[in-house]
């Protein structure tokens, strides 16, 4: 064996992957060929310096998951049906699928009810959503969809004296809508997707919105989600609108608030950052306070410094 | 090396996987939940460690078991249930990584005024060095890897993650990809030539 074809052979004999005779081969090059088996140590270092990057799942993510899993094959499509990623139009799908058994929970309404559920959808007038006029507008362009995006819920069954069921149920009819960022319709539906119940759409709707600073409606969204929001992939992403807004005396308001209360360290690193970008000796307080509770090394180390140049004492006391 | 035993467990449990599948396939919810918490785990540390995003793993996971739950019926045992749900997965998992290279993001990544940053790391290792030099350089080396990583096709990067973080053999990463052994080994000299010569100099 040539030094040459033994440092081609040298990252499948660490993982294991080299028959038995080509093993042996490599294995008596190695011995007497000090340059080869320095490869060999490279190649074992530099897997352990990646071995330490390898992820945990956290517990509580895996729960998530299994919990959305479970209760999208057991539930109805929700209102906030991602129209892009969909796990719910891959569910609907799966319903409608001829899996035996498992697509029945959806089935047993029959043919009388699902044309009571077209009538229904066909008596729907086009403005859904109140103090939106979607359809007069001419930079959007709307699209009704077929019968298969009216999702219903039954509410009750119950037997009449003629012999017939009546039958309660509550629907909710998907349209598309597409139009420009800067239209003020497309940002009012966005604002109203920024409390959806669904973390994608959020996610999605913030990161469409997070240009848009320059509304002072938006602005207050994405305050609003940077506080409030419950998912922190969501509030990461309004972060990064309010971003070029890190000097005004409202947003740093709510940052500082922000960085004391929120329990992701993602957020408070990123918000450190922006806090100390600008001098502001109003914060000397509450950073104080953060250098008491705060245990992430690098918003310390950021805090710490930001203290020292206001010459205010660290508050480690 | 990083090894788990994901490979193993599948095989190990094969007669009890296999009445769990059947029993789901006859639309037996219960054991459909229980074959998804044997792979699940697995299954959402991939995503993890090649997306590193929660929100893209969670997507993941909730793509591939409603594929799983819509096509279990057609799962014929002609492969292990494990190879079966790891094509999925990682179809799902390679047209994210592809999207995300047209998009040239960096999710993990961020851009402090110290430089850039993998957040990630900068949480699971809070406060694990005291000493400032080390724990430069260990963050400078995990943007070393950080970039390294990035550098890989999506195909490499996929074929390292399941040799070395899961302890695949290439015969079977081969067999969920739908290439030979052989061109599963090409994909991992690749991918490891090109992190040891971005690497090679850190460690």
């Amino acid at each position: 064996m040539t030094c040459d074809s033994v440092s081609e052979l040298i990252p499948l004999y660490y993982y294991g992957e080299l028959a038995p005779a080509e093993e042996d081969l490599l294995e008596t090059h190695l011995a007497g060929c000090s340059a080869c088996a320095a490869g060999l140590e490279k190649q074992r270092k530099v897997a352990a310096a990646l071995d330490r990057r390898a992820s945990e799942v956290s517990p509580l993510l895996l729960t998530d998951c299994r919990t959305d899993l479970m209760a999208a094959i057991a539930g109805g499509a929700p209102r906030s049906a991602g129209l892009q990623k969909g796990p719910w139009r891959l569910f609907a799908e799966a319903m409608a699928s001829t899996f035996s058994g498992l697509g029945r929970l959806r089935q047993p309404l029959g043919a009388t009810a699902l044309v009571a559920l077209g009538f229904m959808a066909a008596k729907i007038t086009p403005g859904f959503l109140p103090g939106l006029s979607l359809p007069h507008n001419k930079n959007i362009a709307t699209a009704s969809l077929g019968s298969d995006d009216v999702f219903s819920t039954v509410r009750s069954v119950q037997p009449d004296r003629s012999g017939g069921v009546q039958i309660a149920f509550d629907e909710t009819r998907r349209r598309v809508v597409d139009g420009q960022l800067s239209d003020a319709a497309i940002q009012r539906l966005l604002l109203t997707a920024a409390h959806e119940q669904d973390s994608a759409v959020r996610v999605e709707s913030v990161d469409a919105l997070k240009d848009r600073c320059d509304s002072s409606e938006v602005r207050d969204a994405l305050l609003n989600v940077v506080a409030h929001d419950n998912n922190p992939g969501v509030r990461l992403k309004a972060l990064e609108g309010l971003k070029p807004l890190a000097a005004d005396p409202q947003v740093r308001k709510t940052l500082a608030q922000v960085l004391l209360t929120d329990d992701n360290a993602r957020m408070r690193m990123q918000v450190a950052d922006l806090l100390v970008a600008h001098r502001d000796d109003s914060l000397v307080g509450t950073l104080q306070t953060v250098m008491q509770r705060e245990d992430n090394g690098y918003v310390r180390l950021k805090i710490e410094k930001a203290l020292k140049d206001m010459n205010a004492s660290t508050g480690t006391f | 090396m990083a090894q788990n035993a994901s490979g193993a467990v599948g095989a190990r449990l094969s007669p009890q996987v296999d009445s769990l599948i059947r029993a789901a396939q006859r639309g037996d919810q219960d054991a459909f939940e229980q074959l998804v918490r044997t792979y699940d785990q697995s299954v959402l540390r991939l995503a993890m460690n090649l997306l590193r995003s929660p929100e893209d793993a969670r997507d993941v996971y909730q793509e591939a078991f409603l594929r799983v739950y819509r096509n279990l019926h057609t799962f014929r045992f002609d492969c292990s249930f494990h190879t079966w749900l790891y094509r999925i997965v990682t179809n799902i998992c390679l047209d994210q990584l592809r999207r995300r290279k047209v998009r040239k993001e960096e999710p993990s990544v961020v851009e402090t005024t110290d430089g850039p940053v993998d957040r990630m790391d900068a949480i699971e290792e809070d406060g694990a060095d005291s000493d400032p030099e080390r724990s430069m350089w260990n963050s400078e080396l995990r943007n070393k890897i950080e970039v390294a990583l990035e550098d890989l096709t999506p195909r490499e990067r996929m074929v390292f993650e399941l040799r070395h973080y899961q302890g695949l053999r290439l015969r079977n990463i081969g067999e969920m990809l739908g290439t030979s052994e052989e061109a599963a080994k090409n994909c991992l000299f690749r991918a490891t030539q090109k992190m040891r010569s971005v690497l090679g100099d850190f460690v």
